[in-house]
């Protein structure tokens, strides 16, 4: 990536030149003049831009599990949580942790077996992603910086537990631009039960330029104002649009390098591509019934057909060239009966979550292999902590813990079938190479071709990164 | 790592530190492209070195602390060297500096920093390089002089001596030397119905209104005067201030739940700028207004995002560090706002660019430590009609609960149950189990409890038997299972609302049972009962001996209603009471009730959002941030090198916060007139003359006129701190006045327009957009104050909002009047860089997107407003097409329309309609930008 200084000098172009560096400036969509990051045509704010290195993967897929799945009875087996079932955890007898009180240990509620060729520990709750596990690369040992979901969404979505900053998807938006022109950079897929937790501050852009922000839309939820209201016919909706652009470009002929006028009849004609390409990503419909039985979106089960069919939305938007794509299973706070949030009665809610989330995303795995999309495609999943290994005081459910968790990754540029990262011998906090958020952020970014401490924004006072002052590239997991 | 560590392993150190330095070869590390660059230029300390060590290393070995003796900011020391005895660093040999063989990893057992991640390859190279040059530095770093340009005092300047028939004012002799200087000329006087247009989107945030249009006669000052004096102009730029603060009406996260008394601070901030309020003013009464009766003021303290306490943790560590992030918001709000100054950055470690060391940060938060978030008293007219209200309503209360007790006592029933926990007492007898079998609540909703005590007999030795430390063991007809458990061992664990614990409840409304089983027989005289909301109001408490008879000791059916009991006549049983006399009763009840609570809302007077003062909490400085690592007490001040506040330790927290408004109006204080001189002037121009308005920092930029932003700071100090006659000065300066159009010649200069050789056109506000379209279209509704309107069909609580998509008159208010939902896009306008309110925006991006597009196209809003706009046209004219398009771009755009307009804009009127005419104008460019 070429520094903005280096940029001037090289590229320098005459009047154009200037008069370019000029409308980034007047955006507000360049950082300061001793920043790194990239530099974006406000006129095509989409262009594909060039990593720093040699990139393993051109675009993400994030399945973002909302309400903190519990590892340790989804990938994270401990034969000896089972062996002390029902025991206090030695060390920690009177632990509080978020709600209060903790009971005793609790053996997983559903039973381990292996799974791929590698015999890899996943549990009957998620028994058809784990039949992948030969693709999968599982870092066992991720910790976060909060016990309280929103904040934690916050901190996995966008690095920093607060509101207001750019999410991840932003970030790469900006720093790549995407491959396709005619649809978003960026698009945030909720779940059909709802919102998640931090609701839209997972894809939004924070001080970034709108541009960047993830555009939201479902099979359930479609994008809005797409077309023109219902009332208005094809002829006039054209003829209206076609008086607008001549009127627009007599005006810039006016003033002729008021770059921003270009920028906004170019967004007129992005958008007009969009109004084709969009329809078209999201025509599920169009699938043959093999991939929706394979997604189970034929499932008489209302939301996991519905999930199913954002897991192949998502996948239509991967293959289109959409740079990064934020799938979410699990909603808002309902007492863990909408998401992973298992307070009380675990067992109950997680067979009904289970259910919704498993088949889906081992057909998604399926489907991207099997099109060749996992070979430049980096597949996340994701969730905001863990959860104890121990009941809460008089539930049975699990508490939260975010001192040790699993995430997985697949595709582009991971080793696998590999596992990184352990907790103790009861899952309840990270011992063995320690992951923070930071780290794995990094680790996506570097797997993109970026490098998390140059990938910058300024904003009061701060050079700002998707890390903060932190984050370390996990190497070992690098294929 | 604690100093006895060190020395424990010192002499181990030592003896590996002098093999290093005889024989290792230096290995280095991977060096990015550019490192080659850095080698050859020289080290600036300043710029490359003191962010490494402020970051990694001051929190241990800066100027609060000096861990094995070393601190790094005091080159004396670095070449003596800390505890250890060998030199920190020898100029120009790296090789031979302790320093870098720590901080490499050169020496095994003693790494630095000890735990955190080590320094960056590159942050290594820098060092040696530094050193290896010499290693410059300020004698000591952190010291006395201000040398940054924002810290200095504020210059006494005089307009350049240059005369020339463009100069309208001090300010373009300013500009005009700096035009010059680059070899530039400014542009001329913008034609007068741009200027127009101009001054009313910049002061008003509306286009001009028809009839103004026609008042061609007024001078341009003329016309700034009547915008000035109007409430539109308080509307429009109490948005910048709204953004500065990130002022929202929810607390943003997970809940997002609404602040429904918030918005008398905005109104609040809109009269005070309508009235001119001198700024120093301003500061005072959103810093301290509370004690001179301004409460609403205050909701600037509080206009950041917070978690609410259920979603707090609730072990030590996050509850302290929920404490720590919400005070966090209000110094971020304060020192944004008034001073420019990112003092976040210092609350992990000193301020790795500005002169704040970590100590400062607290001393800073110390001034708030009695601020927490929430409602305060709303004082001023409405609350004093309140309160002589109160007095009506509470005699008429009186004459209502006398008339209970005379009742009661005709009815012979016994006083009702107590008002919180209820003790039931009986003669002594011997029992192994207490049963309460409950038939009814107060709500009629689920039996719960927090506790069930059972106290043995006995004057000094009564103990509560029921507990589980003394043997009880508690069951239940049944427990809810919600979040958190509501099991029956809560009712004997002896542990009453202390946020960790929880009361019992049954998962169902209606009768329930709890029992207790005593350890062994006791002799119990009393049981006592303790209520969460929810509280039985008919049971019956039975006891067993040990021979297994069950006796009944207590029951409420004789006693008079309790207060809250709101059960229906016909679900009451009242010993010896007849129905109609309960019928009495329960209405009789029901009114005393109603009158109640309306008492207790009157008693409490109007609220507003505003914070709530408690006495202050001590502060400390905390290692790393970390709320868990407390070091020294902290006493409340302005970091130091602003001077100090000058309160006492300990001093009332009303005082502090008094004090440092004092200190921000002080125009010897050089931040504060330079900052708000620089937020009105961007405002005009798109951009301060410091282009990073929060930030007067090492890191935001340098002025570009930096003599004028000097004058001007002056000059809003000796107009009494009057900012709209900052405005009149701005905006009668021929540099305002200029016309925008683009020069091939001074773009190539200057493309960004720094020196403003022309005005600076640019894109609207969203609010701007939003207003001007319903401006144009003849439904601007005008109503000023008051609870605002809703841009979403659901609002608060944890699922999604909804948008509204139609509105009705009430919505078609100014977006000012909009519920600010932190974190929540709104519809249509969202995408135009509307701010969240997460995060403080002293300035907003400006980017252009297709989604912007398909919003002002295809939106219901926009087409429906289209087609009131082309209603309007028509009721105006009743021409042929030519007319009503000619009329609409003169409604829309201020000017007739050229030729060809007229001519594309006729035919699509002809073949589809006005309102298609209506929604191309709103989409144009020159209706999307300020001229």
């Amino acid at each position: 990536m070429l520094t903005r200084r280096s940029f001037l000098t090289n590229t320098y172009d005459g009047l154009r030149g200037i008069a370019l560096a000029s409308l980034l400036a007047e955006g507000g969509l360049l950082a300061k003049d001793n920043d790194n990051g990239p530099r974006i045509d406000q006129a095509n704010p989409y262009a594909t831009r060039p990593p720093l290195f040699e990139p393993k993967a051109k675009n993400v897929l994030m399945v973002f599990c909302c309400g903190a799945l519990s590892q340790v009875d989804t990938f994270d087996y401990k034969p000896e949580l089972i062996r002390y079932d029902g025991k206090p955890l030695p060390g920690n007898e009177n632990l509080t942790s978020f709600q209060g009180e903790n009971g005793n240990l609790t053996r997983p509620l559903w039973q381990f077996r292996p799974r791929g060729e590698v015999g890899k520990m996943v549990s009957d709750l998620v028994p058809q992603i784990g039949k992948h596990s030969d693709e999968i690369c599982y870092l066992h040992s991720l910790t976060t910086k909060t016990n309280t979901h929103g904040p934690a969404e916050n901190m996995m979505s966008t690095g920093f537990t607060f509101d207001g900053f750019p999410s991840m998807g932003s970030w790469i938006s900006y720093a790549l631009g995407t491959e396709n022109q005619d649809l978003p950079s960026f698009v945030a897929i909720e779940d059909p039960r709802g919102m998640p937790q931090a609701g839209p501050n997972n894809w939004a852009s924070g001080f970034l330029p709108a541009a960047f922000q993830g555009t939201p839309f479902s099979t359930t939820k479609p994008i809005r104002y797409l077309t023109p209201p219902g009332n208005l016919n094809v002829a006039s909706d054209r003829q209206a649009r076609q008086v607008l652009n001549q009127l627009n470009q007599d005006h810039l002929a006016r003033f002729p390098g008021d770059q921003a006028l270009a920028a906004r009849i170019a967004s007129y004609e992005l958008a007009a591509r969009m109004q084709m390409s969009i329809p078209d990503a999201a025509a599920v419909e169009n699938e043959s019934q093999h991939t929706l039985e394979l997604y189970g979106a034929d499932s008489a089960n209302k939301n996991k057909a519905a999930f199913g069919r954002n897991c192949i939305l998502a996948r239509r938007l991967i293959e289109r060239g959409v740079r990064f794509v934020q799938l979410f299973n699990g909603a808002y706070a309902s007492g863990g009966n909408l998401n992973w949030d298992g307070h009380s009665k675990l067992k109950q809610q997680y067979d009904v979550h289970g259910e919704i989330l498993d088949q889906p995303v081992a057909g998604l795995l399926a489907d991207l292999k099997q099109r060749g999309l996992l070979e430049s495609t980096l597949v996340v999943f994701c969730t905001e902590f863990g959860r104890m290994p121990m009941f809460q005081m008089g539930t049975y459910g699990r508490d939260h813990n975010p001192n040790g968790f699993t995430c997985w990754l697949a595709g582009a540029g991971v080793k696998t079938p590999y596992s990184y990262g352990a907790t103790d011998e009861f899952g309840f906090q990270s011992t063995e190479n320690v992951i923070s958020v930071h780290d794995f952020h990094a680790t996506i970014l570097h797997l993109l071709g970026l490098d998390h401490e140059r990938l910058t924004f300024y904003h009061n006072g701060i050079e700002r990164r998707l890390t903060n002052v932190h984050g370390t590239v996990i190497r070992e997991i690098l294929a | 790592m604690s100093s006895n560590f060190l020395n424990a392993t010192k002499p181990v150190q030592r003896c590996l530190f002098l093999v290093g330095a005889w024989g290792l070869v230096v290995a280095f590390g991977w060096l990015p492209a550019w490192a080659d660059e850095t080698t050859a230029t020289p080290i600036d300390y300043l710029r490359d070195i003191r962010p490494i060590f402020a970051e990694h290393c001051s929190s241990c070995h800066g100027p609060e602390e000096q861990e094995s003796g070393l601190r790094l900011d005091d080159r004396e020391n670095l070449l003596v060297g800390g505890d250890w005895g060998d030199p920190t660093i020898v100029p120009g040999k790296s090789d031979e500096s302790f320093l870098i063989r720590v901080v490499s990893g050169e020496e095994p057992d003693l790494k630095m920093p000890p735990e955190d991640e080590p320094l960056t390859a590159t942050q290594i190279e820098l060092l040696r390089t530094w050193i290896d040059q010499g290693a410059s530095m300020p004698k000591h770093d952190a010291s006395k002089h201000p040398q940054h340009w924002s810290l200095r005092p504020i210059a006494v300047v005089e307009p350049p001596a240059i005369d020339d028939p463009w100069i309208a004012n001090p300010i373009d002799a300013f500009v005009l030397t700096r035009l010059r200087e680059a070899g530039l000329e400014p542009s001329s006087r913008a034609e007068p119905r741009v200027l127009t247009r101009r001054t009313f989107l910049t002061l008003h945030g509306l286009p001009p209104a028809q009839k103004t249009l026609k008042q061609d006669s007024g001078t341009h000052a003329e016309l700034v005067d009547h915008l000035l004096r109007s409430p539109r102009y308080g509307e429009r730029w109490a948005q910048h201030w709204l953004d500065v603060i990130r002022w929202a009406e929810t607390t943003g996260y997970e809940t997002n739940l609404a602040r429904p008394r918030a918005w008398p601070y905005r109104d609040w901030l809109i009269q005070a700028l309508n009235d001119d309020m001198p700024y120093d003013q301003f500061i005072f009464e959103q810093l301290a207004g509370d004690t001179i009766g301004i409460d609403a003021a205050l909701g600037f303290l509080v206009a950041g995002p917070v978690n609410l306490p259920g979603q707090i943790g609730k072990d030590e560590e996050s509850m302290r560090q929920a404490r720590q992030d919400a005070l966090d918001e209000v110094i971020r709000t304060v020192s944004g706002s008034f001073l420019g100054l990112t003092m976040g950055c210092a609350r992990c470690h000193s301020h790795k660019f500005d002169p704040i060391p970590q100590r400062d940060y607290y001393a800073f938060q110390a001034i708030f430590a009695g601020i927490q978030y929430g409602e305060r008293r709303l004082r001023g007219e409405e609350n004093d009609r309140w309160t002589a209200e109160a007095e009506k309503v509470k005699e008429k209360l009186d004459v209502a609960r006398n008339g209970l007790e005379a009742l009661r006592r005709e009815l012979k029933l016994l006083p009702p149950l107590s008002p919180n926990n209820h003790t039931e007492f009986f003669e002594p007898m011997l029992a192994d189990t207490v049963r309460m079998e409950i038939q009814s609540t107060n709500h009629s909703g689920r039996p719960t409890l927090f506790e069930l005590e059972i106290w043995s007999a006995g004057e000094t030795t009564s103990k509560n038997v029921a507990l589980a430390t003394n043997g009880g063991q508690a069951t239940a007809s049944s427990f809810a299972l919600e979040n958190q458990s509501r099991h029956p061992d809560n009712l004997i664990d002896g542990i009453l609302r202390t946020g960790d614990r929880f009361p019992w409840i049954a998962n169902s409304a209606g009768a329930g049972w709890i029992e207790i089983k005593l350890a062994q027989a006791e002799t119990i005289n009393r049981i006592v009962w303790q209520r969460a909301e929810e509280f039985p109001v008919d049971y019956d408490i039975k006891v067993r001996s040990p021979n297994g008879d069950w006796t009944t000791v207590a029951h409420p059916r004789n006693r008079m209603l309790h207060p809250e009991d709101t059960r229906p006549a016909d679900k009451v049983t009242l010993e010896g009471v007849d129905e109609t006399d309960v019928e009495n009763l329960v209405a009789q009840l029901a009114n005393a009730r109603k009158l109640n609570g309306e008492y207790n809302r009157l008693a409490a007077g109007p609220q507003v959002f505003a914070g709530v003062s408690r006495p202050a909490e001590p502060s400390y400085r905390l290692k790393r941030g970390d709320p868990m690592q407390r070091m020294e007490q902290v006493e409340p001040n302005v970091p130091g090198v602003l001077g100090s506040i000058g309160v006492a330790p300990g001093a009332d927290e009303s005082v502090r916060r008094v004090a440092l408004a004092r200190h921000l109006a002080n125009p010897e204080n050089p931040l504060t007139a330079r900052v708000m001189v620089n937020r009105i002037w961007q405002h005009h121009f798109g951009a301060g003359l410091v282009r990073t308005p929060s930030d007067m920092g090492k890191m935001g930029e340098e002025p570009t006129h930096p003599e004028l932003l000097d004058w001007l700071a002056n000059e809003f100090v000796r107009s009494g701190w009057s900012v709209k006659a900052l405005h009149r000065l701005i905006l009668s300066s021929s540099t305002f006045c200029q016309s925008h159009q683009p020069r091939p010649e001074a773009l190539s200069v200057d493309a960004d327009c720094h020196m403003l050789w022309r005005f600076p056109p640019r894109r609207l506000e969203a609010e701007v957009l939003r207003d001007s379209i319903l401006q144009v279209s003849g439904k601007l509704n005008l109503d000023a104050s008051g609870p605002g309107f809703d841009f979403f069909n659901q609002s608060g609580g944890l699922s999604d909002y909804v948008p509204k998509e139609e509105f009705d008159e009430s919505g078609w208010r100014r977006m000012i009047y909009a519920k600010k939902i932190r974190m929540q896009q709104i519809d249509v306008f969202g995408a135009f860089d509307c701010p969240d309110a997460g995060q403080m925006t002293a300035k907003r991006s400006r980017s252009i997107t297709p989604i912007q597009a398909l919003n002002l196209l295809n939106s219901t809003f926009v087409n429906r407003q289209a087609g009131f706009f082309a209603e309007r046209v028509r009721a105006l004219s009743s021409g042929d097409p030519a007319e009503l398009v000619s009329r609409a771009v003169e409604l829309a755009l201020g000017r007739p329309p050229t030729k060809a307009e007229t001519r594309q804009l006729a035919s699509l009127c002809e073949q589809h309609g006005l309102e298609q005419v209506a929604r191309v104008l709103f989409n144009t460019n020159e209706f999307v930008f300020l001229p």
